[in-house]
């Protein structure tokens, strides 16, 4: 298995795979993100019901490992893949021949996305800890620090850059998946393909939602 | 002359000979095998699958190719298909016939034994292609697939579109590499060969010129193995590759090995024609084109309409009007004389006048485009890439070109040549096509005779002689080391005027002029005036740029070309020596009444071997009768 | 066929040897005629040179009907030029406008070692195809062809993938200089066929073993090499050499001793 692991061809395998787990996870945050357009209470209380089980710490592992793997593994096939081509070509080809934009540039959103995670951790999960009571139960105001936060022009624009790359990355993540697990197929490629855009597409959405309209609420009247 | 010319036809009746042969021949004993060493020089479908056999045989192989890969030989080009008689389509063929159309196809100028065992061999040649993985074409029900060949009335060409070549060649290479990797093999790119080294008469090794370093090396063995392909790039303008010498072959003949009937070239009648002088080479058009496609011209001499508003009742259906059993298939040389003649005639079409029509739109009607797609849509993109016209629409335009070379080495029964321990394979040997051959049968012969026939004769020659180890600091070695070097220096040092290709070009001009598609007694004589000045010149005022102890490109075209030269001052003093017609040689003195070619069975029923006799004497020409003891010697008709 | 002459500036990598430094020098290429395939355009570029003295431009080539593989190079960045579905010696003029600048670089890999100007070593995938990629049938043990029948739709795909040419396009186009879809197309095109499926497990194992041994890149499923690929070899064929290396990999047995294919 060693040999598998260590393989380009197992590589990817490992790559698709703990992709898949944030593919899942992504889709599932957003949803949950949605329902701040429910109400503060709904948000705040779904926020809670996560975090206060047992559930949370496996799931947790779970995510870290899967980046880690991910990271790690992008890392070494980013290097294996430079050292494969050290002298770049002096002319760049033209669209028809090459290949889509997103797939050259895995690594370099990749590398934002990194950051953009763990930034977007210390604003949210380790950032300022507002309280509030949702039918008697005391929890995490997270709608508060919410409202707050996305009322800061900066941080917005940030947000919105990283996560148009995430659809990006996404957009060709999720198809390439696929094909690192060997279920690409003459007949389903295209349907692949379109799966692929509207996943990230709809994710991108989901996410982008909630600045911009905290951010336009927040900012009327000024 | 030399002991060696004798063909060494085994007795008995005819269809018994070959395994008789192989019951007769010696063995070397299994654990003994991996003591000998054989020297393969090509990788093409002969030189890769005598490779690969002689290496699972356990020989130590030492293959040389001049590509920097073995599956970039010229054989990966061949497009149509290759013949078997496997009478899968029950349509009455049978070894026999298979045979027969060959020897016939010929013009009976081949010998009986060889070609019915190329035809008893050609069953297994499938099989074996089949076994490695050779993707051929299929019916729906999972069996094989037929297509028909010119000079055939049965359908027994398996194909693999148009890609037949390719296919094969890979199915070759991959065994060779299996070898490779099993170490029985060897493998020696980009060399080339530039001599044979004897030892005591027997070949014992060559030398090859490092293509990427310039080092002359020395290879020794047990025995060589040449698979070195044909010559048509004499032409320069021809279907082959560009790197297609007769340069092996040559020094080989230097060294004693006869050449045989040189002047016999096929010039196959569907190409791409000619465009401007800057042109590099001619695009072979597959003549399995001509199961489908018709070839016609107008009836009007200067027609200049375009083809589509020539009516009917205006073109000239020529083959089907002149072959009509055979029609559109009859056979290269057949098919390409009456295109000449259509356009000597002022019938040819084109801006050039040098071209004929040939029309898929009936076959489009009738069997619908997609159909026509399936069959040959890799050459039709080629045409249209190559010509910037969409054959789907107006009809292709063709002309003849030189394409292959039935002419080669002398070899015996057992496929070695006049020196002893010195084996020719392929299309580098004139064994089994006499005066023309049919198509697809070159991959069959290359494949008969690297999987099963050279393995077996390699071993009875080794059984048979005693070869004691030689080391390449031996003499013979040395000496034909230095003399390679002394050749190139002296090439590099003559730093003239004129690029090698401008000779080249020159002597395919010559070649083409006077010993193409016909050939007489005035422009032969012409020729031999003609060929020797070039030959001066070329040694006066070849310029070479660069040093010869790197890649230097020109200093490999000078090699080649060096030997064309002396190759075509041979071929057109054996045209001008056989005084008859035949096949693909014909001369305007010996035709009959309508134009067909008329043979003189009386005096030229035989093979015309030449022997090297220096620099400065005339070749010698020797005679090896040819006996037809099961096919009646007949005049060829396809009508 | 209207030919048509136009005149073109070349930019040309050119190296003495495998050591050396390169650099790009300029070229004029004058009076080309637009029915000239881009090597015969070279050769004039050459013959130009050779007169003069210079060294011609070296390039690999052959067959010069796209069969071969020898051919191939840049041209502006795209592997084989600017044409889909054609090799380099296909490539006609005709497809060129007059005054245009181009730059022709090798195919860059450190798998593929510059040999001279556009020349380059790709023995590599001939160690690829050493490793596994054939059939262990020796001469003389074949049955009769037709008594395993392959389903047409079968045969004619193993078809498509034995018409890779093994040019390299692939590796060249490869932002991460990959040969999976080289590898792939011959692992699939022998584990499609009843033949090749006895040791299709093998084959895939050393092949892609011997494939990451070579020090070609990792696959980022670009696209790029079946876009540049003369042959137009599918990109499906890397899924189905991901799916054969899995499948050997949860199989994978120890190879015993014995035997061998010698």
């Amino acid at each position: 298995m060693l040999n598998f692991l260590t393989s380009t061809v197992g590589k990817k395998y490992l790559m698709g795979a703990s992709a898949l787990v944030w593919v899942g996870f992504v889709f599932a945050h957003m949803a949950g993100n949605l329902l701040m357009f429910v109400s503060p209470d709904a948000y705040n209380a779904y926020g809670h019901a996560l975090t206060s089980g047992m559930i949370i710490y496996v799931a947790e592992t779970g995510l870290i490992l899967a980046l880690l793997t991910h990271v790690f593994l992008g890392i070494q096939l980013t290097l294996q893949n430079r050292a494969a081509r050290p002298q770049r070509y002096a002319a760049a080809g033209s669209r028809s021949k090459g290949a889509v934009f997103a797939s050259r540039t895995m690594a370099i959103h990749g590398t934002i996305i990194l950051i953009f995670l763990v930034s977007h951790l210390i604003t949210f999960k380790f950032g300022t800890y507002y309280e509030t009571t949702v039918n008697g139960v005391v929890m995490r105001d997270l709608y508060r620090l919410l409202v707050e936060i996305f009322a800061q022009p900066v941080y917005v624009i940030w947000y919105v850059i990283s996560l148009v790359l995430l659809g990006f990355h996404l957009s060709h993540g999720v198809g390439s998946m696929f094909q690192s697990f060997g279920l690409l197929h003459p007949t389903y490629q295209p349907v692949i393909r379109k799966l692929s855009w509207t996943y990230a597409i709809v994710v991108v959405a989901g996410f982008l939602a909630q600045p911009i309209v905290v951010f336009f609420i927040a900012n009327e009247g000024r | 002359m030399a002991s060696n010319f004798d063909s060494r036809i085994p007795g008995g009746p005819l269809d018994s000979k070959w395994t008789q042969h192989k019951f007769n021949m010696k063995l070397v004993n299994p654990a003994n095998k991996r003591k000998h060493s054989v020297i393969v020089v090509g990788t093409g479908l002969a030189g890769a699958s005598a490779a690969a056999s002689m290496g699972e045989l356990g020989y130590q192989v030492k293959a040389f190719c001049v590509h920097e890969s073995p599956r970039r030989a010229h054989s990966v080009a061949a497009q149509g298909g290759i013949n078997a008689a496997k009478n899968y389509q029950n349509d009455g063929d049978s070894i026999f016939r298979l045979f027969y159309d060959t020897v016939k196809g010929g013009d009976f100028r081949a010998r009986e034994a060889n070609v019915y065992r190329l035809a008893q061999l050609s069953v297994d040649i499938i099989d074996q292609a089949v076994a490695q993985g050779v993707p051929l074409a299929r019916e729906y029900g999972g069996l094989l697939a037929n297509r028909s060949f010119g000079g055939a009335q049965v359908s027994r060409t398996f194909y693999a579109r148009g890609q037949t070549g390719q296919q094969l060649l890979l199915g070759a290479y991959s065994g060779m590499m299996r070898q490779v990797d099993g170490g029985n093999v060897q493998l020696y790119s980009r060399r080339e060969m530039l001599d044979l080294v004897m030892i005591d008469g027997k070949a014992r090794g060559i030398i090859v010129r490092n293509l990427l370093t310039g080092e002359i090396e020395s290879h020794e063995a047990d025995c060589v193995v040449m698979c070195t392909g044909g010559y048509s790039n004499v032409f320069f303008l021809s279907t082959n590759a560009m790197a297609c010498a007769v340069t092996a072959a040559w020094r080989a003949h230097k060294r004693g090995a006869y050449f045989a009937n040189p002047c016999f070239t096929q010039i196959h009648p569907t190409c791409i024609p000619v465009h401007g002088d800057l042109q590099s080479k001619l695009t072979l058009m597959s003549e399995s084109l001509r199961n489908d496609g018709r070839v016609w011209v107008p009836k009007n001499k200067g027609d200049k309409r375009a083809a589509k508003d020539i009516p009917e009742a205006e073109r000239d259906y020529y083959l089907e009007r002149i072959y009509p059993s055979f029609g559109n298939l009859a056979p290269r040389d057949i098919a390409s004389r009456q295109a000449k003649f259509r356009c000597d005639e002022g019938r040819g079409v084109g801006e050039t006048g040098q071209a004929v029509y040939l029309d898929f739109s009936d076959a489009i009607k009738r069997l619908g485009r997609d159909k026509i797609a399936e069959r040959y849509g890799n050459l039709f993109q080629m045409y249209e890439k190559i010509t910037g016209e969409n054959p789907y629409e107006t009809p292709m335009k063709i002309y003849p070109a030189p394409h292959y070379t039935m002419g080669g080495l002398w070899v015996d029964y057992n496929l070695m040549s006049t020196i002893p321990g010195l084996f020719v394979a392929g299309e580098a040997n004139f064994s089994d096509h006499g005066a023309n051959r049919l198509g697809a049968s070159a991959l069959m012969q290359g494949l008969a005779d690297g999987y099963f026939v050279v393995p077996y004769t390699v071993s009875d020659y080794i059984a048979n002689n005693k070869v004691e180890k030689v080391s390449t600091s031996h003499e013979a070695f040395k000496a034909a080391a230095e003399g390679v070097r002394a050749e190139i220096s002296k090439l590099m040092s003559v730093k003239g005027t004129r690029t090698v290709d401008s000779f080249h070009k020159e002597l395919g001009r010559l070649m083409w002029e006077h010993c193409g598609m016909s050939r007489n007694e005035k422009g032969l004589k012409e020729a031999l005036v003609q060929i020797p000045k070039l030959r001066e010149a070329f040694w006066s005022d070849v310029r070479i740029p660069g040093d010869a102890n790197e890649i230097n490109t020109e200093l490999e075209k000078a090699c080649r070309v060096a030997d064309f030269i002396e190759l075509g001052e041979l071929m057109c003093r054996d045209a001008l020596e056989r005084k008859e017609s035949c096949g693909g040689h014909f001369r305007d003195e010996y035709q009959t009444p309508d134009n067909e070619a008329l043979r003189d069975d009386q005096n030229f029923c035989h093979v015309a071997a030449w022997e090297w006799k220096g620099a400065s004497q005339p070749p010698v020409r020797h005679q090896e009768e040819l006996k037809f003891e099961n096919i009646k010697l007949s005049a060829r008709s396809y009508k | 066929m209207a030919d048509k002459k136009i005149n073109l500036t070349l930019k040309v990598w050119r190296q003495r040897g495998p050591k050396e430094k390169g650099e790009f020098k300029t070229y004029e290429a004058k009076n080309v005629s637009t029915d000239e395939s881009f090597l015969e355009m070279l050769d004039q570029v050459n013959e130009n040179l050779v007169k003069k003295g210079e060294d011609p431009i070296v390039f690999d080539h052959d067959c010069r009907e796209g069969i071969c593989g020898s051919c191939g190079f840049m041209i502006n960045g795209d592997a084989h030029g600017p044409q889909k579905s054609t090799t380099v010696c296909q490539l006609h003029m005709r497809a060129f406008k007059d005054g245009e600048v181009l730059t022709l670089e090798p195919w860059r890999a450190t798998a593929f070692p510059i040999q001279k100007d556009l020349m380059v070593d790709r023995s590599a995938l001939d160690r690829i195809v050493q490793s596994g990629g054939f059939i262990t049938a020796n001469t003389g043990s074949a049955q009769d062809a037709n008594s395993i029948l392959i389903p047409k739709t079968k045969a004619d795909e193993a078809f498509e993938s034995a018409t890779c040419i093994g040019c390299g396009a692939c590796v060249a186009s490869c932002k991460n200089a990959a040969a999976h879809l080289f590898t792939s197309a011959k692992i699939s095109h022998l584990a499609l066929l009843p033949q090749g499926e006895v040791e299709a497990e093998r084959r895939a194992l050393r092949m892609v073993a011997q494939m990451d041994a070579e020090g070609f890149g990792a696959c980022t499923s670009t696209g790029a090499c079946s876009a540049s690929c003369p042959k137009d070899i599918s990109l499906t064929n890397i899924a189905r050499m991901n799916r054969e290396y899995l499948k050997a990999s949860i199989n994978r047995k120890e190879e015993s001793g014995g035997g061998g294919d010698g």
